[in-house]
C-alpha cells in the first residue's frame, strides 16, 4: 500500500465514521420530539395541526447537526 | 452513475485574474423554474375577473384559498398589516424552493435540483438575511434594530453576531444537505442494483429491487422531503423576519 492508498482509505473511513456518529444525536432528538408531539396530540386532538407544524420545524432545526456531518462527509469524499 | 454527481457542464470565465465558474445546468434549471412560476402566476392572474364585484371564477377561488392557507400557515404570528406585506415574498420563496426540489423527480439525465447546489441555497439564505435587516430597520427604526445586537448585555455582541452568521449558514446548509443527501442515496441504490445485475443469479431480484426501491426513494426524497424542506425553509424565513420586527 502506498501513501495515496492509505489517504484514500482514511478518507472513506473518516466519512463513514462522521456520518454514522453524526446521525446518532439528531435521530434521538427527533424521536423525542415526535414522541412528545404524539403525547400532546393524544391529550389534545384539537391541537393536532399546530403541533404537527411546530414539530416539523423543531425536527428540521434539530436535524442541522446531522446535516453538518453529512456536509463534512461529502467534503471528505468528493472534495478533499 | 455516481460519476454523474461530479460531472458537470461548467462555463469558466476569467474576470480580472479571478476564475469564475458557472454551472450551466443549475442555472438553466433555476431560470426554468422561475419561468414556470411566472407562467403560473400569469395564468392565474388572467383568470381573475376585471370587475371586483363579479362572482369569483374558479381560478380566483383557488387563488384566494391558496393565499388564505399561506397566510395562516406561513405567517401565523404576524399582525395583519405585516402579514399582507410579507405574503408575496414568503410564498414566492416557498413555491420556488418547492418546484426546485420537485425537479429532481423528472427522469431526464443531467437534470438535478438546483437546490442541491450550495450556491443556490446560499443565495436564497442571503436574500432572507438581507430581508431580515431591511424589515428590522423599517419596523423598529435603524437605531433600535442595531441596538438589539447589544441585548441583553453589551458584552454579548460577538455571540449575537456569531449567532446571526450561524443561523444563515445553517439555513442554507439544511436545504442543501437534505436535497443532496437524498439525491446521493437514490443514486447509490440505483448504482448498486446496476452492479448486482451483472450476476445472472441476482439479476431478477436486483432489477425488481432496484426499480421498486429507486421509485420509492425518488418519491420519498423528491416529493415528500422536498415539500417538507420547502415548508421548513419558508417557515424559518418567516420566523427570522418575525424575530427582527418584534
Amino acid at each position: 500500500m502506498t501513501g495515496a492508498d492509505i489517504i484514500a482509505a482514511a478518507k472513506y473511513l473518516a466519512a463513514g465514521l462522521c456520518m454514522g456518529l453524526g446521525a446518532i444525536g439528531p435521530a434521538i432528538g427527533e424521536g423525542m420530539a415526535a414522541s412528545h408531539a404524539l403525547d400532546g396530540m393524544a391529550r389534545q386532538p384539537e391541537m393536532e395541526a399546530s403541533l404537527l407544524r411546530t414539530m416539523i420545524i423543531g425536527q428540521a432545526i434539530t436535524e442541522s447537526t446531522g446535516i453538518y456531518s453529512l456536509v463534512v462527509a461529502i467534503i471528505l469524499i468528493f472534495v478533499a | 452513475m455516481s460519476g454523474e454527481l461530479g460531472k458537470k457542464l461548467i462555463l469558466h470565465l476569467k474576470v480580472g485574474g479571478m476564475d469564475i465558474a458557472f454551472d450551466l445546468v443549475v442555472m438553466a434549471v433555476a431560470v426554468g423554474v422561475t419561468l414556470l412560476l411566472v407562467l403560473l402566476s400569469w395564468w392565474l392572474r388572467r383568470g381573475l375577473p376585471q370587475d371586483p364585484e363579479a362572482p369569483p371564477t374558479r381560478r380566483a377561488a383557488l387563488l384566494a384559498a391558496a393565499m388564505e392557507l399561506a397566510e395562516t400557515q406561513l405567517l401565523g404570528g404576524y399582525p395583519k398589516r405585516l402579514a399582507r406585506d410579507l405574503l408575496p415574498l414568503i410564498t414566492t420563496i416557498f413555491l420556488y424552493v418547492l418546484f426546485c426540489n420537485w425537479v429532481s423527480i423528472l427522469p431526464i439525465p443531467y437534470i438535478a435540483s438546483p437546490t442541491q447546489d450550495i450556491n443556490v441555497t446560499f443565495g436564497l439564505a442571503l436574500m432572507v438575511y438581507t430581508m431580515v435587516h431591511v424589515y428590522g430597520a423599517r419596523e423598529r427604526g435603524l437605531k433600535r434594530h442595531l441596538k438589539s445586537y447589544l441585548e441583553p448585555y453589551p458584552f454579548l455582541l460577538p455571540m449575537n453576531l456569531i449567532g446571526d452568521f450561524g443561523r444563515t449558514l445553517s439555513h442554507a446548509f439544511r436545504l442543501f444537505g437534505n436535497i443532496l443527501g437524498g439525491a446521493i442515496l437514490t443514486t447509490i441504490v440505483l448504482e448498486l442494483a446496476g452492479k448486482a445485475m451483472r450476476f445472472p443469479m441476482l439479476a431478477p431480484v436486483a432489477f425488481l429491487g432496484g426499480v421498486s426501491l429507486g421509485t420509492l426513494l425518488n418519491a420519498w426524497f423528491g416529493l415528500f422531503v422536498g415539500a417538507i424542506q420547502a415548508l421548513v425553509f419558508a417557515l424559518l424565513a418567516s420566523a427570522y423576519i418575525h424575530i427582527a420586527v418584534e
